[in-house]
């Protein structure tokens, strides 16, 4: 059976529980509860007719009293990167951790979860945002862990770049 | 190598007529001594790790209203001990994916115990059920795996953070969005356990913390809680004393509050 390693990363209050919550347990959690620590959770998906056990690292989500914690993301295969879609400043601070986890373990198989796309009236990021990411070695998806979109597809694409060992 | 103090005590309580908690706190050291050798002792020691200790805590809390509980969570931290044992051999020196078997091989060996007190009493109804959170200190990491209402906190500073959520109806039914907080607290089911050992569902949680030195690591069950809120027990675990002093300070509080149910606590410091 592989085993790979994977690492929400984002900034408190993203939805890096809630996408994990939707993937494993098929649940939205209305209620919020900030993560201390790492919750790990796991689930295996099939790619390219491979079994994977994904292990879901859900770290702490970055806030004003400390930043992500490196030790976390050693040996990590893949990192999901979750924006909140209606707090535009959560994106900014993507690519400030970007370059933490780069220094942590190297360029590994990424993508940003682009989340709360069911609240579209308060949809805050710009297509200036979407040529910005463009730029950066990495997949983009969105997502809702509330509606379920966009989540299986976030997790399969990584669990199947990790297995080729694609970058993008 | 990460230095720890710590203490663990329980007691009865004021009303309940036997005590249905039980805690235990271990230490595991692998070395290897080096009788004679060619070879300098120290640069081998270097390389074999020797002294490396690791810790286990936890606390269980039998369900009450049903037979056994007392049974149910001695027998949880009895195969823990067991499975410790076992698990010697792999705490030393993880490499990730050595990290990650370790962590099934603790939420399995609870699996298993769930499976044998099924197996063992019959209906999940009948069987005796428990709570249990566990806490495995390996250098700063601790690893843990928690089913139900005890609690696992740390104080970082002048910050207490719970690290554990409560497995209740009540919290599950918040999940949903079904509940506000108020109709939670209201709610005769809102703190029936939605997951225990030996119950109809059993869900452990996993997950992991780095200590830093100068933190103190608190398990204990819902006898603390109910009388003891997060501000006091900040208070008590910021003060400069021992884990020891620190433990019956809590307790101590549990039992002036009105000791309404059995009360364990666990407190470890980093040094």
């Amino acid at each position: 059976m592989i085993q790979k390693k994977i690492c929400m990363v984002g900034v408190f209050g993203a939805g890096k529980t809630c996408l994990v919550q939707q993937f494993v347990h098929s649940i939205f959690t209305a209620k919020y509860h900030s993560t201390v620590g790492v919750k790990i959770d796991r689930k295996t998906v099939q790619a390219d007719g491979t079994d994977v056990t994904l292990m879901l690292w859900d770290l702490a989500g970055r806030d004003r009293d400390g930043d992500i914690s490196v030790s976390y993301l050693r040996g990590g295969h893949g990192i999901i990167y979750v924006v909140d879609g209606t707090r535009r400043e959560t994106l900014d601070q993507i690519f400030e951790l970007r370059t933490i986890v780069r220094e942590a373990i190297g360029e590994v198989p990424s993508v940003v979860a682009l989340n709360k796309i069911d609240l579209k009236e308060s949809w805050a990021l710009t297509p200036g945002d979407d040529t910005a990411l463009a730029k950066e070695p990495w997949h983009i998806l969105r997502t809702s862990a509330k509606s379920g979109e966009g989540v299986d597809a976030t997790f399969n694409w990584l669990a199947k770049a990790t297995v080729a060992g694609a970058s993008r | 190598m990460t230095a720890v103090e710590a203490f663990g005590l329980t007691d009865v309580g004021s009303v309940r007529p036997r005590n249905e908690d039980h805690f235990v706190i271990a230490s595991m050291r692998k070395s290897v001594t080096i009788r004679y050798s060619s070879l300098s002792a120290d640069e081998m020691h270097r390389w074999l790790g020797g002294g490396a200790e690791a810790y286990l805590f936890a606390v269980a809390d039998g369900v009450g209203g049903r037979p056994g509980g007392e049974l149910a969570s001695g027998a949880v931290v009895t195969r823990l001990l067991g499975y410790v044992g076992r698990a010697a051999g792999c705490y030393h020196q993880f490499n990730v994916d050595e990290e990650h078997q370790f962590l099934e091989r603790l939420e399995q060996s609870i699996r298993d115990t769930h499976e044998e007190i099924l197996r063992s009493h019959g209906a999940a109804d009948k069987a005796p059920a428990t709570t249990l959170t566990l806490a495995m200190l390996v250098g700063r990491r601790a690893y843990l795996v928690h089913v139900g209402d005890t609690r696992a906190y740390y104080l970082r500073g002048s910050r207490l953070r719970q690290i554990t959520r409560d497995q209740t109806i009540g919290e599950y039914m918040m999940d949903l969005g079904a509940w506000t907080e108020a109709q939670a607290a209201k709610a005769s089911a809102g703190n029936a356990l939605s997951s225990a050992i030996g119950g109809s569902e059993m869900s452990p949680s996993v997950g992991l913390i780095d200590l830093e030195p100068g933190d103190a690591l608190l398990l204990c069950s819902d006898g603390l809680t109910k009388h003891v809120d997060d501000q006091q027990i900040a208070a008590v675990l910021g003060k400069p004393v021992s884990a020891e002093a620190a433990a019956q300070e809590l307790v101590a509080m549990a039992l002036a509050g009105g000791g309404t149910d059995n009360v364990t606590a666990i407190v470890a410091r980093i040094a």
